[in-house]
């Protein structure tokens, strides 16, 4: 035996099975701390699911075997920038790929721009993996959408920042049926999960609201209340002109008046403040028969 | 030993903690605790727990673990969590998260009633506001008060899952949502009765709303695939019919606003996967869902007219929503993937279209309308191949081709003549849709869309990449098309082009050229610094419309820097630019031909700068502080330019109908510093501090400020969330195992 495999003989497992003898080197002074790895599921080794070192790393004999000077060679399989996204996924998908959430892995967004498993989760991380924490999982999806990020911190804004909604609320990062990684089938379907009461249907529809939340509304965050892609009249009239002469030019009269105001004329009430929606107030759909202009 | 298995056990079994502080904030603003609960200025508990246990941690083979969690206690952003898995075999969760929305504490109203009631009654004495509503006597003017308006949402958790055997499981999802409070919606009310200049109160419109979900899934897995086949279900229940109120203008009479109608969702699902070879996966899946309403219809006096001769006494809602999607992902050789899928939605309204006697708002009918129930069927097709160069580079190529159709199976109208008959009866249901009619003008469209990606490894610390797409929508158009809300009978809105003018199409389905094209670089320059740099831009045509949107374009750059001070400290920076910009022309609707036009610009400019620094291990390893630095600036612009000229100029200051908008302006600075310290092997205290303050200027407040409202709006003296407040905070956290 060499001296390695004498040590392991004696050596216990500490978190996973059959780890003694990574262990023996890697231990409590390692860092970063891999034994954290026991406050993970993946360190119940009850379970007999769970893994061992080798299952992710690989046998590893030629890093186990060293003897002599010289470099210690790496483990068969590491996971560091310079190992390709697919080889780093393998071992996590060959547990984690048949199932329910992953079903849409091949050819997601996430699979073709080679992000890894472990470019999200943290594997050894003190047991807290960030991204599934509501907490900070933003900050880990915000490491490469960073216009959401720049979008969160608008005067209007789903309460991301807070912790209060996560973007695993909306969507699945590991790859859906849906537009852009949506939970749901369609972007309708995905807002109307916590918005039902937006849902209908409806005895007087509106087409943009049936179709697609978003032909009004930009979910990351917006400078204009709530959640807006622009502020009614001009909102509206980007898809409609008349009636009662909506047609007429809308310009600063709009602003309404206030001190100092050049304006000098007479506001309108369907061009200020809510404009249109001073009165079309059901505007995501109305159920009364007589509100057929959506206002009841 | 001892100190060694101490270590060890510091690693490998839970740490509990309880932590117990306060915080104090300096002033009261909605908007700076718009979701925290720190909306009220003074003193707040702290309070957050964690505590796991079970015989699964540690060195043992026990599969039994535990955890208990409250956060943020004293807040109204509380939760409180538990959970209980014996892993390999079950595992039961519940969950209480509360979320309280703070709308507004500026507003103010004469009404009276509960914020989150559904009856809001004038003061005796205020009587009506006979004209103009920036005149009201001083009776009037002392009934204002301010109220408070927010929704809470209270949403109760239960998970559940039971494995059978390596390939079967089941997993239940419930939730219970309880939504409370209101949020501010304009109210209608017609001043005199038999006309249509609609006054216009704002009110508190409840959100007494409840929601259950459930998701109930039985997975199977084996060797080479996988399927789940669930159950989706969403009921919704509104606590109220409706909102009753007082006509502030006339006599004080009653009126009536509808809320949404209960409703409901079920849905079938079947999700698999089935690998062919690791090289070769076939992914897809079916959904088929009824969504239903039928809520009674609101009829009452208080309604418009009293609803005239109501047809039916609910709507028996019903929408059937059919999905499916295939995906066939294969990498025969290492340096070639190939994918092809297919994705198929349908929202067909079944609903029947019925003719409605319509009311205006001040009870003068209108005339006989029907509903549209409006359906539609997405297809889209994906294909997409990329080729590995060599080890360091990549090149993708993509075409989507999506097909759109939209349609109503039903439009009521007199059987005989169809829907061009002046007076059909009221009542159907009517299914006439004739071969050459339709609901809306855009029936259909055709996307396709190519794009291409280029990776570069340029070396192990620098990765390039960039990426070009083109889309083409060709949209199928009926100006003819009878939409809802047109008159049947001969009413006030000509049956063209959805009652806008020919040539005017809603952006979201006109036709429009798309070009994207974006990049980016990271580079790790050393084991210290790393820099990431990117871009994106877009340009849309609506090359096919004469009104609405005409083009519009939008770009972004991020820049972010990371530089590691030592093993225990970072300092970090980003900053984002955004731009967005839409033009879009409108006719002006007194002209005959050559119609007059103008044009609107919007321009949105957002400009975000982040400094964020941590550092631990100090004072022998037993301080840790952090600090964040925030800088946001969003600033809004319309402009609008008349292209024919007018009697009186657009610029005399009685019209202002061309020139520019005062800018929506919010500029937000929020600093976060906190640090904790180790005062012994179980306890810390932690400090925090926050600074924010938001400086805010937008113009959608002035039309509710006394004295500068339009004649027929009541005041609401809102104003724009501005506020500059510091929070600060002390915890003690006791650690234990």
């Amino acid at each position: 035996d060499t001296p390695a495999a004498g040590a392991m003989s004696t050596a216990k497992d500490i978190v996973l099975r059959g780890d003694a003898k990574c262990t023996r080197c890697h231990d409590e002074s390692d860092e970063p701390r891999i034994l954290t790895i026991g406050l993970t599921r993946h360190g119940v080794k009850g379970d007999s699911r769970t893994p061992t070192c080798t299952s992710c790393h690989g046998d590893s004999d030629s890093h186990v075997d060293k003897t002599g000077s010289g470099d210690r060679p790496a483990p068969d399989r590491v996971f560091n920038k310079t190992t390709p996204a697919d080889s780093k996924n393998a071992p996590c998908l060959s547990c984690h790929e048949k199932s329910f959430a992953r079903t849409h892995w091949a050819g997601s967004a996430h699979q073709v721009n080679d992000v890894a498993c472990v470019s999200c989760h943290g594997i050894h991380n003190n047991g807290h993996d960030k991204v599934r924490e509501k907490r900070t999982q933003a900050e880990v999806c915000f490491t490469c959408h960073k216009e959401q990020r720049a979008d969160s911190h608008k005067i209007s804004h789903h309460p991301i920042g807070e912790g209060k909604v996560v973007c695993s609320d909306c969507h699945n990062p590991h790859g859906s049926a849906g537009p852009k990684l949506l939970k749901k089938n369609t972007v309708t379907e995905t807002c109307t999960l916590c918005h039902a009461e937006k849902r209908g249907p409806f005895l007087w529809e509106h087409q943009p609201v049936s179709e697609d939340c978003t032909n009004c509304h930009t979910p990351h965050g917006s400078n204009i209340t709530p959640l807006l892609k622009s502020r009614p009249p001009f909102l509206c009239q980007e898809c409609h002109d008349a009636p009662h002469q909506a047609g007429n030019p809308v310009g600063p009269a709009a602003a309404g008046k206030y001190p100092g105001s050049p304006f000098t004329g007479s506001p309108s009430s369907g061009r200020t403040g809510r404009a249109c929606l001073n009165c079309h107030v059901q505007i995501h759909g109305g159920n009364s028969p007589a509100g057929g202009y959506r206002q009841r | 030993a001892q100190a060694e298995d101490d270590e060890v056990a510091a690693l490998i079994m839970p740490t509990n903690y309880i932590e117990l502080g306060a915080s104090y904030t300096s002033d009261s603003s909605a908007k700076f605790g718009e979701y925290t609960g720190l909306n009220d200025s003074g003193l707040d508990l702290i309070g957050n727990f964690n505590v796991s246990g079970g015989d699964a941690y540690g060195d043992g083979n026990g599969t039994t673990r535990w955890t208990v969690k409250g956060t943020d206690l004293g807040l109204t952003s509380r939760s409180l969590d538990a959970s209980m898995s014996n892993q390999g075999k079950w595992n039961l969760e519940i969950g209480y998260d509360e979320l309280r929305h703070n709308l507004t504490d500026g507003y103010q109203t004469p009404y009276l009633g509960k914020m989150g009631g559904n009856n809001f009654v004038l003061p005796a004495t205020f009587g009506v506001v006979g004209g103009d509503t920036n005149s009201l006597s001083l009776d009037q003017q002392e009934a204002f008060h301010t109220v408070e308006v927010g929704t809470s949402r209270k949403n109760m958790s239960f998970r559940a899952g039971y494995i059978f055997n390596p390939q079967w499981d089941v997993k239940l999802d419930f939730n219970h949502l309880d939504q409370s409070g209101a949020k501010l919606m304009a109210f209608g009310t017609d001043p005199i009765s038999g006309g249509d200049d609609e006054k216009v109160l704002v009110l508190p419109n409840p959100t007494n709303y409840q929601t259950d979900t459930v998701n109930l899934a039985l997975n199977w897995k084996g060797d080479k695939g996988h399927v789940t086949g669930a159950y989706f279900g969403s009921f919704f229940r509104d606590g109220y019919r409706s909102v009753m109120f007082q006509n502030f203008m006339i006599n004080n009479g009653g009126q009536e606003m509808t809320t949404p109608p209960s409703n409901d969702l079920h849905q079938l699902n079947l999700t698999g996967g089935y690998a062919f070879s690791p090289q070769t996966k076939l992914a897809g899946g079916l959904s088929y869902g009824r969504n239903t309403q039928n809520d009674a219809f609101v009829d009452s006096a208080l309604m418009n007219g009293g609803l005239g001769n109501l047809p039916r006494s609910s709507l028996d809602g019903l929408v059937v929503t059919t999905h499916a999607d295939l995906k066939l992902t294969n990498q025969t050789t290492k340096d070639l993937t190939l994918a092809a899928g297919i994705t198929y939605n349908e929202r067909n309204n079944k609903t029947d279209s019925v003719l409605y006697d319509f009311f205006s708002i001040s009870g003068s009918n209108r005339g006989v309308y029907s509903n549209t129930p409006l359906s539609n069927r997405k297809t889209l097709v994906e294909l997409s191949g990329d080729y590995r160069l060599d080890k360091n580079q990549h090149i993708r190529l993509d075409y989507n081709h999506e097909d759109v159709k939209r349609w109503c199976d039903k439009y009521a109208g007199n059987a005989s003549t169809g829907i061009t008959n002046a007076n059909p009866p009221l009542g159907g249901p009517y299914t006439i849709y004739g071969a050459n009619g339709n609901c809306v003008v855009a029936t259909g469209s055709k996307d396709d869309k190519l794009g291409i990606t280029y990776k570069l490894k340029a070396s192990d610390d620098v990765n390039l990449n960039a990426g070009y797409s083109y889309s083409d929508r060709r949209t199928d158009s009926d100006p003819n098309a009878i939409v809802a809300m047109i008159s049947r009978d001969g009413g006030s809105i000509a049956g063209i082009n959805g009652g806008d003018y020919i040539g005017f199409y809603p952006y979201f389905d006109a036709t429009r050229r798309q070009q994207l094209v974006k990049a980016g670089v990271n580079w790790q320059a050393n084991d210290k610094l790393s820099l990431s740099f990117g871009g994106r831009y877009t340009n849309d045509d609506y090359y096919d419309s004469t009104y609405g949107v005409q083009k519009g374009n939008s770009w972004s750059l991020n820049l972010d820097v990371t530089y590691s001070l030592n093993e225990n400290g970072s300092v970090s920076a980003y900053t984002t630019k955004q731009h967005r910009e839409r033009e879009m022309t409108n006719v002006q609707s007194s002209t005959t031909t050559p119609w007059n036009t103008w044009t609107n610009t919007l321009k949105d400019n957002d400009f975000t700068v982040g400094l964020g620094a941590k550092q631990g291990g100090l004072m022998g390893g037993k301080l840790e502080l952090s600090g964040d630095l925030t800088y946001s600036l969003g600033e809004t612009d319309y402009g609008t330019v008349l292209h024919y000229s007018t009697a009186t100029p657009c610029t005399d200051p009685t019209q202002l109908t061309c020139g520019d908008l005062p800018t929506i302006y919010n500029r937000m600075i929020e600093l976060k510093i906190s640090g904790s310290y180790q005062v012994d092997k179980s306890a810390k205290v932690i400090l925090g501090l926050i600074h924010k303050q938001l400086r805010s200027n937008d113009y959608f407040y002035n039309g509710y400020q006394y004295g500068y409202t339009p004649s027929s709006v009541l005041h609401t003296n809102q104003q724009s969330g501005s506020y500059s407040i510091n929070a600060v905070a002390a915890s003690y956290q006791y650690w234990f195992r």
